[in-house]
């Protein structure tokens, strides 16, 4: 119990030494105060750095295009036919509706070949698995740029293999997607090898003796209690696919019917002349809704994997 | 049909030999337990019969048919899992039938038997639920369920009471048993806790570093077991052993002798040998008047005494100068004796115990095999009285 003049100090002292003593005292007294203040601190910056741009691009797309020059925080004018006109100008949804297509292809072929890779890795012990392992991390460290070359005359028939020349891919899907599944496979192994191995053993073993091959097993059984996993690694590989540019823009020549994705579309609103840079932010700000869509419906998905997935054995 | 036959099976990895040359014949509808300390191969070796592991060596027969080299979908067994194993993203029904809907049955012949193996279980009503909203033992049920749904051949069990609490296991030791005469169907089971084993089997076969020891009805185990490992193993608390020397006269020790003939036995003196006795075979000597063929008396002195309710277990010294060793009561030095409730003893005390002839175990010290389970016969026996330990002789 503090006496009286204990507390009569203390208060007079806060008193007399300002405002920011007073309120560092009070936080030492009321923790919670001061945690709830950081809270909302980090959770404003984050919420400026990662939606600034948004807004930033809105700004951009509602000014009519004469008047973008020494923009401030307010667009200047209101023109919200620009998401109109983005689609009579060029078929921007064709391009969009390529890198979709381009992203779930490369997500599939993911899923799968990690799923197998991510299997053997995190439920089998066999010589080799640790350098296997180390090999494919170091193959996920490389720049995507140190195969562009190489790649770029295998897809366009310049190699010759055993006296064939290689196939003609460039301006086809599949110049895309294969270099986006091989550079997009480490990771996705490496999350899918993790949840696996936590699979417990008497599943699979209950799962092979009721009936199923191992292959079997690890579709109906390991897979879906892999839920989470699974999600996490389908939505980071669909992203990236999305938001790819280095490939996306050297491997077609940039006509929607060619498959070039969303990258090709925005540039095109730029002539060799001019460039309608509203036109660009209200295809910038569409191209980003279908991923918003996926991550909100994937995060719910998440969410419930994670809390039914109480692997008890 | 579902008989099992183990020929020669031997798994090694790398640095171990996990389980070495087993031969086994299991007949059907016979329920044998596999039991062992940890680590003895028991385990693998059902894995070898489910074809979850392969063999190194040997082949693996089920119903007639070898399977050594099947994928365990294709050997016809089921199996119920120590740790359950019930697919936590299905509920109950989706459990049972996982097997039947692997091998595209019907959708009314799976409702039909999932229904029965619910009823045979007790589950009925409960075919909605998820595993995470059910008790230990409902889930060991929904997993005996799923096991019996296929009609299997041969069941596996692998410790399957093993995570439950001790009142939920004897009850559903009490129901696989009855599970078992209802099906008829060949059981092979599991476990390292030899009361378990006792009271299911038909057979228990004994293992010990991943080789056979004996394999034989409960009682004959208990009664005539094949070598030391056996003898201790089976039985709680288990047998006395005191390691001695075969004689003219019989078996002598540091601390007491018991007279035979040795040539009835084929045993020559020189021998090392061990004498094991049961902790109810020893008596007091007073009430060991009582039985047919006592040996002579035995003078020691009690040391800890632990009244377990339906009877009172005591440690016996043989030798003043040592300790109980309760961490190893087949300790040479001591005896475990059990005897009745209403006795009136104290710990300190002096006591003269006997040993009843008939049940009295010789093994051999060196390869441990069983020489003989009853001292009875020797003609040496009859009127000789075994002198008491080796201070008694001054």
């Amino acid at each position: 119990m503090a006496s009286e003049g204990g507390t009569a100090t203390r208060s007079s002292d806060s008193d007399s030494q300002g405002g920011y003593e007073g309120w560092v005292q009070s936080s030492i007294q009321n923790p919670d105060r001061a945690y709830r203040a950081a809270f909302y601190v980090v959770m404003i910056f984050f919420l400026v750095t990662t939606l600034f741009p948004l807004y930033w691009l809105f700004i951009l797309a509602v000014t009519p295009n004469n008047m973008i020059s020494n923009m401030g925080l307010l667009p200047k004018g209101f023109n919200p036919g620009a998401f109109v006109e983005v689609f009579t100008t060029l078929p921007f949804h064709w391009y969009m509706f390529n890198s979709f297509i381009l992203a779930l292809i490369t997500t599939v072929i993911v899923l799968i070949l990690a799923s197998l890779a991510g299997y053997v890795f995190g439920r089998f012990d066999f010589k080799g698995r640790g350098a296997l392992m180390l090999l494919i991390l170091a193959i996920s460290y490389f720049p995507p740029a140190a195969f562009l070359l190489p790649l770029f005359r295998l897809f366009t028939g310049n190699i010759e293999i055993l006296g064939l020349s290689s196939p003609m891919l460039y301006n086809t899907p599949g110049a895309l997607f294969l270099p986006f599944s091989a550079l997009s496979l480490p990771l996705a192994i490496f999350i899918l090898t993790t949840f696996y191995a936590q699979i417990p053993d008497g599943l699979e073993d209950a799962a092979r003796v009721e009936g199923t091959t191992r292959l079997g097993a690890l579709f109906r059984v390991i897979v879906p209690l892999s839920a989470p996993g699974v999600a996490t690694a389908a939505v980071l590989t669909f992203i990236w696919v999305y938001n790819e540019f280095f490939f996306s823009f050297l491997m077609v020549d940039g006509q929607a019917k060619n498959w070039a994705p969303i990258v090709w579309g925005i540039l095109g609103y730029q002539g060799q002349y001019s460039a309608s840079y509203n036109l660009m932010a209200a295809a910038g700000l569409i191209g980003v809704l279908p991923i918003a869509i996926l991550v909100v419906i994937a995060q719910e998905k998440i969410v419930s994997g994670l809390t039914a997935g109480a692997l008890k054995e | 049909m579902g008989d099992v036959k183990l020929e020669n099976v031997t798994k090694r990895y790398e640095d171990v030999t996990a389980v070495d040359n087993m031969n086994i014949q299991i007949h059907d509808g016979e329920f044998v337990c596999l039991v062992g300390p940890s680590g003895c191969g028991k385990s693998t070796t059902m894995e070898m019969v489910a074809g979850l592991t392969m063999p190194t060596e040997g082949t693996v027969h089920i119903a007639g048919r070898e399977v050594t080299n099947l994928p365990p979908k294709d050997r016809g067994v089921a199996m119920v899992f120590q740790n359950i194993a019930l697919f936590p993203h299905m509920d109950v029904y989706d459990n049972i039938s996982f097997g039947l809907r692997l091998r595209n049955f019907e959708k009314d012949e799976i409702d039909r038997r999932v229904d029965k193996a619910a009823e045979v279980v007790q589950l009925e009503g409960m075919l909605d639920r998820m595993p995470d909203e059910m008790s230990g033992g409902q889930r060991q049920r929904v997993a005996i369920a799923r096991a019996i749904v296929r009609q299997p051949d041969v069941f596996l069990m692998d410790e399957p009471l093993a995570n439950l609490d001790a009142k939920l296991r004897v009850h559903m030791r009490t129901e696989l048993q009855r599970l078992h005469k209802d099906l008829e169907t060949t059981v092979i089971y599991v476990t390292h806790d030899q009361a378990e084993a006792m009271t299911m089997s038909d057979r228990i076969a004994i293992i010990d570093g991943g080789q056979l020891q004996q394999i034989d009805p409960p009682l004959e185990c208990y009664n005539q077991p094949a070598n030391l490992f056996v003898a201790g193993f089976i039985g709680s608390p288990s047998m006395n052993f005191v390691e001695g020397e075969v004689t003219e006269n019989g078996f002598t020790s540091e601390y007491m002798d018991v007279e035979f003939d040795p040539s009835n036995y084929g045993v020559s003196a020189g021998d090392k040998v061990t004498l094991g006795v049961r902790p109810e075979d020893i008596y007091p000597a007073e009430s060991g008047r009582s039985i047919s063929s006592p040996t002579g008396e035995i003078r020691t002195k009690t040391d800890v005494i632990e009244p377990m309710g339906d009877e009172i277990f005591i440690y016996l010294l043989l030798s003043e100068e040592v300790e109980t060793d309760l961490e190893d009561p087949a300790a040479s030095n001591q005896l475990l004796i059990s005897v009745p409730p209403d006795s009136d003893v104290e710990e300190d005390q002096d006591m003269s115990v006997v040993l009843d002839r008939n049940k009295i175990h010789l093994f051999d010290t060196e390869s441990g095999q069983a020489i003989e389970h009853s001292l009875v016969a020797s003609p040496a026996a009859s009127g000789a009285s075994g002198t008491s330990g080796a201070e008694s002789d001054d």
